[in-house]
């Protein structure tokens, strides 16, 4: 709750400090995003897993919102976030007989800060981002009945992408990002289960913007 | 004016930032079992009784009566103890007893249904406050019926539960004393019977993924859910010890409270045998499926920890360090003891051991030395083996700060 305040608290700071200086400050993007995980866990450990178990992490592809205020014509803040896709494990290694073993949905809003390079008006724009990213993991299933928590990640997220303008307002992006995101997991049941999963995701985002 | 509006926006962009971060900080779960327990006295106690409750290993001799030499119940006995049993053949809290200057004598003695409670209060009336050694072989923590009694009869062992065994002490003595020195030790029966089902479970699904009836996945994801099945009653069990210590000993003025955890048969006789090794992972895992609810049971609860597991691990794992020749044959001998005991009992149980030289009671395997070997049968230590368990424990005593 206090995150949302704060993002809401920053664009309000941000309207207020942009005030009037430019035209076509806001920028809002749609689209979709694949989210590609390279995960590594550190091996599953728990008492009565055998050793050399570990776990396959699923990849996902949902739907992206983003909102930009230009500060500057060269410079803007954007927030990113998405319809939480869902992201499914299954076992290997050693337990790889286990199949799919856990499903969790990451909320995982990003603030970036980005540079434009070239200037308004341009047909192509490309821009680099840097920024944090915050995943928090809801929704987590497992029919194997253990109570599972996955702790927030909070980590440091890098982007590059290109506007290509159609006319003043509409427009289409493309984008590529890395992001850390980090999960320690403990799941109880009859054993107690620890890993820590870093996602090593990479962003794929495509879709329109609109400029106002 | 820009650069005014760019320090503006990088202030709360950065206080955003720090918000951000606080807000969300990156949460740890929490892990069961990571936070022991914590509180328990640091100061010497004034110790005028070991009140003892568990199972076989700290059994002072229940069952003596099935081992009298006359066969009617009565001393002499040959046996009664699960170690190798003789004129110097004690466990470990007796060991522990003699060391503190406390005498303890078993809370109750009996057999086949029958028994009598605080035998020493007859033979001599001042004894009364020392029968407080109350664990019994075969005793389970989760059910009535322990490992060698009748459900239907009630015929064989008494194996009075762990909880009961706690009842029986209150309904004595009300209440629990700082003077008391209180050894709770249990869940190796529990641990045996968990294993059983599941060895009846994996020979079956064994047998299925032979004939071809299931793949090879399916025989592991359904051999887990036996095992899982198997860990499920062992944390049922540890927890209910656990709740036991924290209801029924810290609630009624226990002070001084050790909780043992249970060995690692993996390491055992039994665990090395043929037919069991295969599965001595599971062991493993039950025994520390049980350490670790345990441990979460009691946490933050003013009691220590006796690591029996560490201790048996350690000793198995550096014999000779601990002065031991052998830590893999029982030094009794299930031939002999089966002839002692008319054909009655065949399964080479310590119970029924003596190892007294040149008598002809005695049940040793020939070349075996109880005072340098470990087991004394597949399961259960010798004298020697007790003798170590009592320096361990002493040992864990004094870095407590209780002796």
């Amino acid at each position: 709750m206090s995150r949302n305040l704060s993002l809401a608290a920053l664009a309000l700071g941000l309207a207020l400090v942009g005030g009037t200086a430019l035209a076509q400050q806001h920028t809002v993007k749609a689209g979709a995003i694949r989210y590609q995980t390279d995960a590594k866990t550190d091996g599953i450990r728990g008492v009565g897993i055998p050793p050399g178990a570990d776990a396959d992490i699923g990849s996902a592809t949902t739907f992206l919102f983003t909102y930009e205020y230009a500060v500057r014509p060269d410079f803007g803040v954007e927030l990113v976030i998405g319809v939480p896709p869902k992201i499914t494990a299954r076992g290997a290694g050693t337990v790889a007989f286990l199949g799919e073993v856990l499903s969790a949905r990451n909320v995982a809003p990003t603030v970036l800060f980005n540079y434009h390079f070239g200037a308004p008006g341009d047909t192509w724009r490309p821009y680099l981002g840097l920024g944090v990213n915050y995943t928090k993991f809801t929704d987590v299933k497992t029919p194997y009945g253990w109570d599972v928590e996955m702790g927030d990640s909070t980590g440091l997220a890098a982007q590059l992408g290109v506007d290509y303008a159609v006319n003043k307002s509409w427009g289409v992006f493309a984008s590529v990002a890395r992001v850390k995101v980090k999960s320690k997991l403990v799941a109880t049941g009859a054993t107690v289960l620890e890993t820590t999963i870093d996602f090593r995701p990479t962003t794929y985002s495509l879709g329109v913007s609109y400029r106002f | 004016m820009t650069r005014l509006r760019l320090q503006a926006f990088a202030l709360a962009a950065s206080a955003a930032l720090a918000l951000l971060l606080t807000a969300c900080g990156g949460s740890d779960p929490d892990v069961p079992g990571s936070v022991g327990p914590s509180g328990a006295p640091t100061t010497k106690g004034t110790f005028t009784a070991i009140v003892s409750f568990g199972t076989s290993p700290s059994d002072v001799g229940t069952y003596s009566p099935a081992t009298s030499l006359a066969g009617n119940g009565q001393a002499p006995y040959f046996g009664g103890r699960f170690t190798t049993n003789s004129a110097t053949g004690t466990v470990w809290v007796e060991n522990l007893a003699v060391a503190l200057g406390i005498t303890i004598t078993a809370a109750e003695m009996g057999f086949n249904g029958t028994s009598v409670p605080c035998p020493a209060q007859a033979i001599n009336p001042a004894l009364a406050a020392t029968c407080t050694a109350y664990a019994q072989a075969g005793a389970l923590v989760t059910g009535r019926n322990g490992r060698g009694r009748d459900p239907a009869t009630g015929a064989g062992a008494l194996t009075v539960p762990v909880g009961m065994q706690i009842d029986n002490h209150l309904a004595r003595f009300t209440t629990f004393r700082s003077s008391d020195l209180i050894i709770v030790e249990g869940g190796l029966n529990d641990l045996f019977n968990a294993f059983e089902v599941f060895g009846a479970a994996a020979a079956q699904i064994q047998a299925r993924a032979a004939s071809g009836a299931i793949s090879a996945d399916e025989a592991n994801r359904q051999l887990f859910t036996a095992q899982t099945a198997a860990q499920t009653e062992m944390k049922k069990a540890a927890l209910e010890l656990a709740g036991y210590v924290r209801d029924k000993i810290i609630a009624r003025g226990g002070r001084y409270i050790a909780v043992a955890t249970i060995p690692d048969p993996a390491s055992t006789p039994f665990g090395r045998s043929p037919q069991v090794a295969p599965a001595a992972s599971v062991l493993t895992a039950l025994a520390d499926t049980f350490n670790l609810w345990l441990r979460e049971g009691l946490a933050n609860q003013p009691v220590q920890i006796l690591d029996l597991r560490n201790f048996f691990n350690e000793t198995v794992a550096n014999p000779t360090r601990y002065g031991l020749a052998n830590v893999t044959v029982p030094a009794c001998d299930a031939a002999k003891i089966a002839v002692v005991t008319g054909g009655q009992v065949t399964s080479g149980s310590s119970l029924f051991c003596n190892a007294t030289p040149g008598v002809p009671y005695n049940g040793l395997r020939t070349g075996a030395d109880p005072t340098t070997w470990f087991f004394a049968d597949d399961i259960h230590p010798t004298t020697r083996g007790h003798q170590l368990i009592y320096e361990f424990a002493n040992a864990q005593l004094r870095a407590f700060g209780w002796i």
